[in-house]
């Protein structure tokens, strides 16, 4: 696969503290990866030194194989770059911020490109509003027409769909697959999870400006053995209460629902243990790891 | 009234006033500068003659150019600010745009924005007062220009210190002008100033200019020995001021000032 992304020991300091402590990590055309991470770990700088908008304390990115030093001008013609933490400029109108974006991109026909990207992205009802009367969500998906509308080669986003309603994210996610369909590369951070799993091919997992996993979503939740089993009871939630308690078993009750988390090896050490003590119950289920019970491990819990 | 909550903004003011040198500027500077201007005015129109020249038309003369200094040495500053404060910088230079093509933008709406408000000035200060812009001749262009030179320098200085050191250098957007205002000989000819006065005011172009703005209208014509001089100046500056810029801009992209918080 084609590199469209090689970041090699990229390292960034402010003073004593260190941002962004020697990472690497290569993206591939058509991909999809995602940055995750708690706050303050390193997300942001990432991208910003990835934008040139930060200049690296050490370490070498490589964009199109093309340096910064070099082809400014050209990489950032082909990139995009979303977020919900930047502003346009407030007294402008939607339609107004998109034009002077497209032009700054040198869109032929900067008016259409517009046009189309509004149409796109739902922000058609709101366009003669200023910037400045735009709710958090329609601000976002502001932010997202502007990232469409060079088509770049590959797209930063931050956070894509902070902020927005359920079925405006859904659509969101539906139009990043559809772009990276059409090969688009992205490189993706967002806090949610469950769409991380669904959008990115593969996961970079950065803490304390280190990456420290890289691997697809599944096989990173994989990483956390513990699973939860959720019983409805019959008869015995004392009993069970007790059980899980004794082995050392986290358990939860709430009416008659008891959730015992274990690892993935021990279930079958619960269930025979229950059964033994002539535990009855109605219902079981068995809630897999997932990628937000990685993420809570490694940021809260110091590790799998 | 609660005294409590009155000692509490009373404090808020304190601490803030202690955190930010350029708070100061409030206190002592500014009464400072006003003081040395009209000081000195006074003492020189009772003191000397103006070989019959309308005082009011020397004094207007002097406000109308001095608008052209004071607009442009605003424009570019005032411009980049509030793409900071906005956060839009990263929205601009996340894009091809370089920061020469941004500073060109800026001053060719400077240059309309300067034509206009000038155009509008002329005639107020016409209406109004009389002023006619012929008492100037054909003095009034390369006098505006060099002036309207200057300001973008002094703007392009200020900006590039905000872009190194954050917004406490913001309050120099304003005060840029007032500090050049004494040293400039606006108001009072060069000589009226005191010795060390004199020495800043002659690396100043706009000091050349309102010494050759009072010939002109006294009907003297133009000094080109002094008028070459303020235009070496005002081309040195300009240079200097733009490879400021240039080292700022990157400076400020090694410290991650472009993407802060302003």
């Amino acid at each position: 696969m084609d590199d469209i992304l090689v970041v090699d020991r990229l390292t960034k300091k402010f003073g004593n503290f260190t941002a962004v402590d020697g990472i690497s990590f290569r993206v591939g055309k058509g991909e999809i990866v995602g940055l995750l991470g708690p706050n303050g770990a390193g997300k942001t700088t990432t991208i910003f030194m990835l934008l040139d908008l930060i200049t690296p304390t050490s370490g070498d990115i490589e964009v199109f194989s093309l340096r910064y030093d070099t082809h400014h001008e050209e990489i950032l013609q082909n990139l995009n770059y979303s977020s919900t933490d930047v502003e346009m400029v407030p007294r402008l109108t939607v339609w107004e911020n998109l034009c002077i974006m497209a032009k700054l991109y040198q869109m032929p026909n900067a008016e259409e490109k517009v046009k189309q990207t509004i149409t796109r992205f739902g922000v058609t009802e709101f366009i003669t509003k200023k910037h400045e009367q735009l709710s958090q969500g329609q601000k976002t998906r502001v932010y997202l027409c502007k990232a469409f509308l060079n088509d770049p080669k590959l797209l930063l986003l931050d956070e894509p769909t902070a902020s927005l309603d359920p079925d405006v994210a859904a659509l969101i996610r539906k139009e990043i697959l559809k772009a990276n369909n059409d090969g688009m590369t992205i490189l993706v951070t967002s806090h949610n999870m469950a769409e991380v799993e669904e959008i990115c091919d593969r996961v970079l997992f950065i803490n304390h400006g280190k990456i420290i996993a890289e691997d697809t979503p599944e096989e990173l939740a994989k990483k956390v053995r513990q699973v939860r089993v959720n019983f409805m009871m019959k008869d015995g939630q004392k009993r069970t209460m007790h059980f899980a308690n004794k082995s050392g078993f986290p358990a939860h009750a709430d009416g008659r629902f008891v959730t015992i988390s274990v690892d993935e090896g021990d279930i079958a050490f619960l269930l025979a243990g229950l059964a033994e003590l002539g535990v009855e119950y109605r219902e079981i289920s068995i809630d897999k790891p997932t990628l937000e019970d990685y993420f809570i491990k490694m940021t809260y819990r110091g590790g799998v | 009234m609660n005294w409590t909550r009155i000692s509490a903004i009373v404090q808020k003011f304190w601490y803030s006033t202690q955190r930010d040198i350029f708070r100061i500027f409030d206190i002592f500077v500014w009464p400072a500068i006003e003081l040395f201007i009209w000081g000195i005015f006074s003492v020189f129109i009772s003191k000397n003659a103006l070989d019959g020249v309308n005082l009011v038309t020397i004094l207007l003369g002097g406000v109308v150019l001095w608008t052209f200094f004071t607009r442009a040495s605003k424009d570019i500053s005032l411009a980049m600010i509030d793409e900071l404060w906005s956060r839009n910088f990263i929205n601009l230079f996340s894009t091809p745009l370089r920061i020469s093509e941004y500073v060109m933008g800026t001053v060719i709406v400077g240059c309309i924005k300067l034509l206009m408000s000038m155009m509008f000035m002329f005639f107020l200060a016409y209406v109004l007062y009389g002023f006619q812009i012929s008492s100037m001749g054909f003095y009034i262009i390369p006098s505006a220009i060099g002036l309207t030179l200057f300001g973008w320098t002094l703007s392009i200085f200020v900006q590039s210190c905000f872009l190194r050191y954050g917004h406490t250098v913001e309050v120099f957007i304003w005060a840029i002008a007032a500090l050049v205002q004494p040293f400039s000989c606006i108001f009072y000819p060069l000589t009226a100033l005191p010795g060390w006065a004199q020495v800043i005011a002659r690396l100043l172009p706009t000091t050349y200019i309102f010494e050759n703005m009072r010939l002109v209208m006294m009907g003297k014509g133009v000094n080109k020995e002094e008028m070459l001089v303020a235009c070496g100046l005002n081309v040195l500056y300009l240079i200097l001021s733009l490879m400021f810029l240039s080292r700022s801009f990157e400076l400020a992209r090694r410290k991650g000032n472009l993407v802060k918080n302003y």
